[in-house]
């Protein structure tokens, strides 16, 4: 009976697990696929036709995707250090407003994008920030800011100020304090905060095409149309390369964390 | 940022009136996004009165909201609308509720298992609108699966689960991409009460139905209620899934609205920002009672779990 359960307990994780797999390996196939007509299950030819268009030596796509990584990785930075400062505020202070605070940080989580990004558009055009790189970068922070906020409240909620206190009774600096005593137990905290930043820069759509307004191209922008379009193949491709990039970022930020980790048992 | 922080303290220095404007240093740059914020929000607000003194329209009405609601044709966006958002929310909370306890209870809640089920978190939107047309199409792996079971006749005779009306599509790739995220926003919640006052109600004789649905799954409640909310305001306001795989008419009204907006009469600009404020406006009526929950309920369950 028991084992009866257990078993069924286990279908639904591993059916969950092949419905999260099965897209993305027929991902991997259709990037490769030559050619997959009806009613084939499987390709009947592959091919390389959609990375020589990626990465062909008249392809914009290589230039989009850097650019675009350095837009969202300077908003994943910026936006871990503002949810930091914010976080340390809400919790370790006690200040008037303060609800009204951490109430307003859940908000571009609950509103709707198209009602913000047409709003702020108008506003962004008066402003001279529209079709600009650093107005998109400010919607992207405004948009990562309720994650990054919500990680760091709970990390710094957890390392409290009682070090930081006996850091500073013992006569250190509040610059030294900070660095050497508080960002150390921080550091896991706002390298997820990065992580979650990047992606949901990253990925934004809609967003970005309002306020870059096509003189902004980052790689989601990009990708969108021909998503539209239909060519499998092609659109297989690129979200590959989406995919690819995110994670190899993901990677980068996971060796950075243990590179950490190995300094901070140096000085320790 | 640090030296910053250094700085501004020192300026600050001992006296106790400066001390307390430090949380406000902090949260500057918080506060000007913010402004930002509102300024847009604001700004869809006021125009969808009617206000836009730019096109010389400089008299507050309600008029648009109402022939929104009056003409059919927009009626039936919100109704899309809503209908995406509920059904998707509802089976996609269910299910994944189902999951972080199949989860709990087999004991899988790390290790490359949990890996994979954080997955769709990381797929954007228009990826997975990329999966609905490779697996939904008429022409998809679902169609040709089937024919090859010899289940189908032909194409046609499969559903049009795209582009269609029913919106099965973007119900289902909404489910793809949420079940996963309410399975895993709920999991650590659940397992420490699982492990705690869940084996206690077994050691004392519960069966595990009966543990699960009196004591597991109520004291998970905080966690699930915030999911939920969460994944219904996005599903009603979110524009790239209706855009990729929805039908031409009638569309979702982010759909709907960005049309009214780029279209070069700005006098349909109104009519945009009213259909925008519609969504506002039931979506800050939700995260009033986000709010409203996530005081009530103990502090620290969901939301921070994203990382790792």
């Amino acid at each position: 009976m028991k084992n009866k359960r257990s078993l069924f307990h286990k279908i639904i994780v591993y059916t969950a697990i092949l419905s999260i797999a099965a897209p993305i390996m027929v991902l991997l196939l259709w990037s490769f696929a030559s050619r997959w007509a009806w009613p084939k299950l499987l390709p009947e030819g592959f091919s390389l036709r959609a990375f020589d268009e990626l990465f062909g030596p008249h392809s914009p796509v290589m230039p989009v995707l850097l650019s675009s990584m350095g837009i969202s990785l300077g908003v994943a930075v910026l936006s871990a250090a503002i949810g930091t400062i914010t976080a340390r505020a809400i919790a370790l202070y006690d200040f008037w407003g303060k609800e009204l605070v951490s109430f307003g940080s859940i908000l571009p989580i609950i509103v709707p994008g198209t009602a913000f990004a047409m709003g702020i558009h108008v506003v962004f055009i008066r402003l001279g920030l529209a079709d600009t790189v650093l107005g998109v970068m400010l919607v992207h922070i405004i948009y990562a800011l309720p994650y990054t906020v919500n990680i760091m409240l709970d990390v710094t909620r957890l390392v409290g100020d009682t070090h930081e206190v006996q850091s500073r009774v013992l006569g250190v600096s509040p610059s030294r304090t900070f660095i050497h005593v508080s960002l150390p137990q921080l550091m896991p905290g706002i390298m997820s905060s990065i992580s979650m930043a990047y992606i949901i820069s990253f990925s934004q759509y809609f967003l970005t095409l309002m306020i870059g307004g096509g003189s902004v191209k980052t790689f989601a922008v990009m990708m969108v149309p021909f998503i539209q379009s239909g060519d499998r193949t092609i659109s297989s491709a690129y979200s590959l390369l989406f995919l690819a990039s995110t994670a190899a970022v993901f990677i980068m930020i996971e060796a950075l964390i243990k590179r950490f980790a190995f300094w901070r048992d140096k000085t320790e | 940022m640090a030296r910053l922080y250094g700085k501004v303290s020192k300026a600050l220095g001992n006296n106790h009136i400066m001390r307390k404007l430090e949380p406000y240093v902090l949260l500057l740059p918080f506060m000007l996004l913010g402004l930002l914020f509102f300024l847009g929000i604001g700004n869809a607000l006021l125009q969808s009165l009617g206000y836009i003194p730019a096109l010389g329209l400089s008299e507050l009405t309600l008029s648009y909201y109402r022939e929104i609601l009056q003409k059919p044709a927009l009626l039936d966006s919100v109704k899309v609308s809503l209908a995406i958002a509920l059904v998707s929310s509802v089976l996609a909370t269910v299910l994944g509720v189902l999951l972080c306890a199949a989860m709990v209870h087999t004991g899988i809640a790390g290790g490359w298992r949990l890996q994979a089920i954080k997955l769709p978190i990381l797929v954007p939107h228009m990826v997975v609108a990329l999966f609905a047309v490779t697996f939904m199409s008429q022409n998809g792996l679902l169609a040709r699966t089937l024919y090859q079971l010899g289940l189908l006749g032909s194409q046609g005779d499969f559903p049009q689960l795209l582009y269609d009306k029913n919106n099965a599509g973007i119900i289902i790739a909404y489910l793809w991409k949420e079940i996963p995220f309410v399975a895993y926003f709920v999991l650590a919640l659940m397992s420490s009460v699982s492990s705690t006052l869940g084996e206690a109600a077994e050691n004392l004789g519960a069966s595990r139905l009966r543990t699960f649905f009196h004591i597991t799954l109520p004291l998970s409640m905080p966690a699930v209620k915030k999911a939920f909310l969460i994944i219904f305001a996005f599903a009603f306001g979110a524009y790239e899934l209706p855009f990729l795989l929805g039908a031409t008419l009638p569309k979702a009204l982010p759909v709907q609205a960005y049309v009214e907006y780029v279209n070069p009469d700005l006098r349909h600009r109104p009519y945009a920002m009213a259909m925008n404020s519609i969504m506002l406006l039931l979506t800050l009526a939700i995260s009033a009672v986000y709010y409203w929950l996530l005081r009530k309920d103990f502090k620290g369950t969901g939301g921070g779990q994203y990382e790792k």
